[in-house]
């Protein structure tokens, strides 16, 4: 590889960057949408269908005409879609009302620091090992350059990973706190309270894979643990796995652990008194981190760019060849399947008590996941 | 007119390209500043949850010295440790507390002129201590405890491996006995806590 100067590094981080937020800003949108209608297919209903209720234009001809047949036309099924641009645009324009009391500066950086948490964690995630594509050559300054399938693949990886997550708390709390009002107040401390302790299992969990990799790099875990594992090691792999989901769903707060916005009982939690684009900072960074705790499922347990989970990949025989090569398109698929887990548990699950959730994290999940760690190192031990 | 133009392009580039440089070389000064400020900050701050934002923040510019070190174990520890974990108990404790009744009206304290002594002393002390090392540039490779531990290692490239081999070879009973003191604390919080109630 060419050495390359300070300019053209930053400029192929840029291209990483901005591949990125295009790929969660695909991500995300169609999460919501199809979060309409999973749900809806959950409930046995449409999910949204329409967008201001009219039957015009040709989708609204092709519509009556399958009505008329006594069928639910498919056409139909996705009119849906346009809303979501309505969604976005309204929290664009909507009055950013700010209460009078509320903690100025707190109340403006709280809902930054959630998207800034849940979009930097992209940052160290490996896309693909090695080169995704290389710049054709008449392109100026960086021509000929390769652009690698992560943006830093650094040493410390899943440390760097956890650690930004860590901070994002920081944006439900103080968003919590500035607002000046008890329901906010009381969403956030639960809130916090749930997220500092379900740290706890998650990072007792992702120690598997660590173990069983030997490494604390994003890429080298992933190589490890989906090409390089031993088959006494898919157990613990696959209870390392449902520890981390349960952790995952409870840390991005939804459903069956959504407490700091429980509809009932707290209004609607941390972001009681947020509006417009404010509020819908909180609503993206909780799908971003979606998104990132089902990119770290499927990276460390579920093979990432490879096909298959669990270290089964080793198994591959060597006439299939074409079954062992990464590709970014698997990890991005998988991506999706879990954001549509996400939705499918939400559809399926009540919610659980403020009481149950905690005894689920310090009595079950801690102790499950610290035994799940001696069985893993027992493996990296002796086999 | 062409050729005027790429010129001139080149000319800015290749100056952006210097200043980029410069700005990468004096990292670690722009983060250690951007910290005495947040500090500070912190200091003065007359709300309590402001002041634990800007410790927040300094913590925060604190791993981003130890990342121009080449320190990134280091740095994502303090990252983890102490913006993830206490701070947010600091935040908790100062959220649950009525923050009006201690509402601080003075900036300073009674006990100022030997407060300053003591600080003009220690800031003294440690100029005079590290002034060759202040306005230094980054340093170009990473600092290591003993060179025998990290033998094999790049250590700029394998922070935690180095990091570990220094723990659990060379350093392995003043970390345990750390741990266990901590551990004591711990129990020891946990008890006086308990006292109350039975």
């Amino acid at each position: 590889m060419p050495e390359m100067t300070l300019v053209q590094t930053l400029l192929i981080a840029f291209i990483q960057a901005i591949l990125i937020i295009v790929f969660v800003f695909v991500a995300v949108p169609l999460t919501i949408f199809s979060e309409r209608k999973v749900l809806g297919f959950v409930q046995q209903r449409l999910g949204s269908t329409r967008v201001a209720g009219r039957l015009g234009g040709i989708t609204g001809l092709m519509n009556r005409g399958m009505w008329w047949m006594g069928k639910i036309p498919i056409v139909h099924y996705f009119r849906g879609l346009p809303g979501l641009v309505g969604d976005i645009f309204k929290l664009f324009i909507k009055e950013d009302v700010k209460p009078a009391k509320a903690d100025r500066l707190v109340y403006l950086i709280a809902p930054a620091i959630s998207m800034v948490a849940a979009m930097m964690v992209y940052a160290v995630v490996s896309f693909y090992p090695g080169v995704l594509f290389t710049i054709p050559s008449w392109v100026p300054i960086i021509g000929g350059l390769p652009v690698a399938g992560a943006m830093a693949d650094v040493n410390v990886g899943i440390l760097i990973l956890l650690g930004i997550a860590s901070v994002g708390v920081y944006g439900i709390v103080l968003g919590a706190w500035a607002s000046n009002s008890k329901y906010p107040l009381l969403g956030g401390l639960r809130s916090a309270a749930q997220m500092v302790s379900y740290e706890v299992p998650l990072t007792l969990s992702l120690l598997v894979p660590v173990i069983l990799a030997g490494s604390l790099s994003f890429g080298e875990m992933t190589r490890g643990v989906a090409t390089g594992s031993s088959p006494w090691a898919i157990p613990s792999l696959v209870f390392g796995f449902f520890v981390y989901m349960t952790c995952g769903y409870a840390e991005v707060n939804r459903l069956p652990f959504d407490m700091p916005e429980a509809e009932n009982e707290l209004v609607a939690g941390f972001h009681t008194e947020y509006s417009g684009m404010r509020f819908g900072l909180f609503y993206l960074a909780e799908y971003i981190n979606m998104s990132v705790v089902a990119a770290i499922a499927s990276a460390f347990f579920f093979g990432g760019p490879w096909l298959l989970p669990f270290g089964l990949q080793s198994f591959v025989p060597e006439a299939c060849w074409w079954i062992g090569q990464p590709h970014w398109y698997i990890y991005v698929a998988k991506i999706f399947f879990f954001l549509f887990v996400f939705i499918w548990v939400r559809g399926s699950w009540p919610r659980y008590r403020y009481d149950q959730i905690m005894a689920v994290a310090w009595k079950y999940l801690i102790p499950l996941a610290l035994v799940n760690l001696v069985v893993a190192g027992l493996v990296r031990y002796f086999a | 007119m062409f050729t005027e133009i790429i010129e001139i392009l080149d000319r800015f580039l290749s100056f952006f390209e210097q200043s980029l440089a410069f700005l990468g070389h004096h990292l670690f000064l722009i983060f250690g500043l951007l910290a005495i400020v947040a500090s500070v900050t912190m200091v003065f701050a007359k709300n309590a949850v402001h002041s634990v934002l800007a410790f927040l923040a300094t913590m925060i510019c604190t791993a981003a010295c130890y990342f121009t070190l080449q320190a990134e174990f280091l740095a994502v520890a303090q990252l983890l440790v102490y913006a993830g974990g206490i701070v947010v108990l600091f935040l908790f404790v100062v959220m649950l507390v009525e923050l009006s009744r201690f509402k601080e009206n003075r900036l300073f304290q009674r006990q100022t002129p030997l407060a300053m002594f003591v600080v003009l002393l220690g800031v003294v002390g440690f100029l005079t201590m590290f002034r060759r090392l202040i306005f230094a540039p980054s340093a170009s490779e990473a600092l290591t405890l003993s060179p025998e531990l990290a033998e094999g290692l790049d250590v700029a490239g394998q922070n935690a491996q180095a990091i570990s081999r220094g723990m659990f070879t060379g350093y392995l009973l003043p970390f345990e006995t750390m741990s266990v003191i901590l551990l004591i604390a711990l129990i020891g919080a946990v008890v006086l806590a308990k006292q109350e109630r039975v």
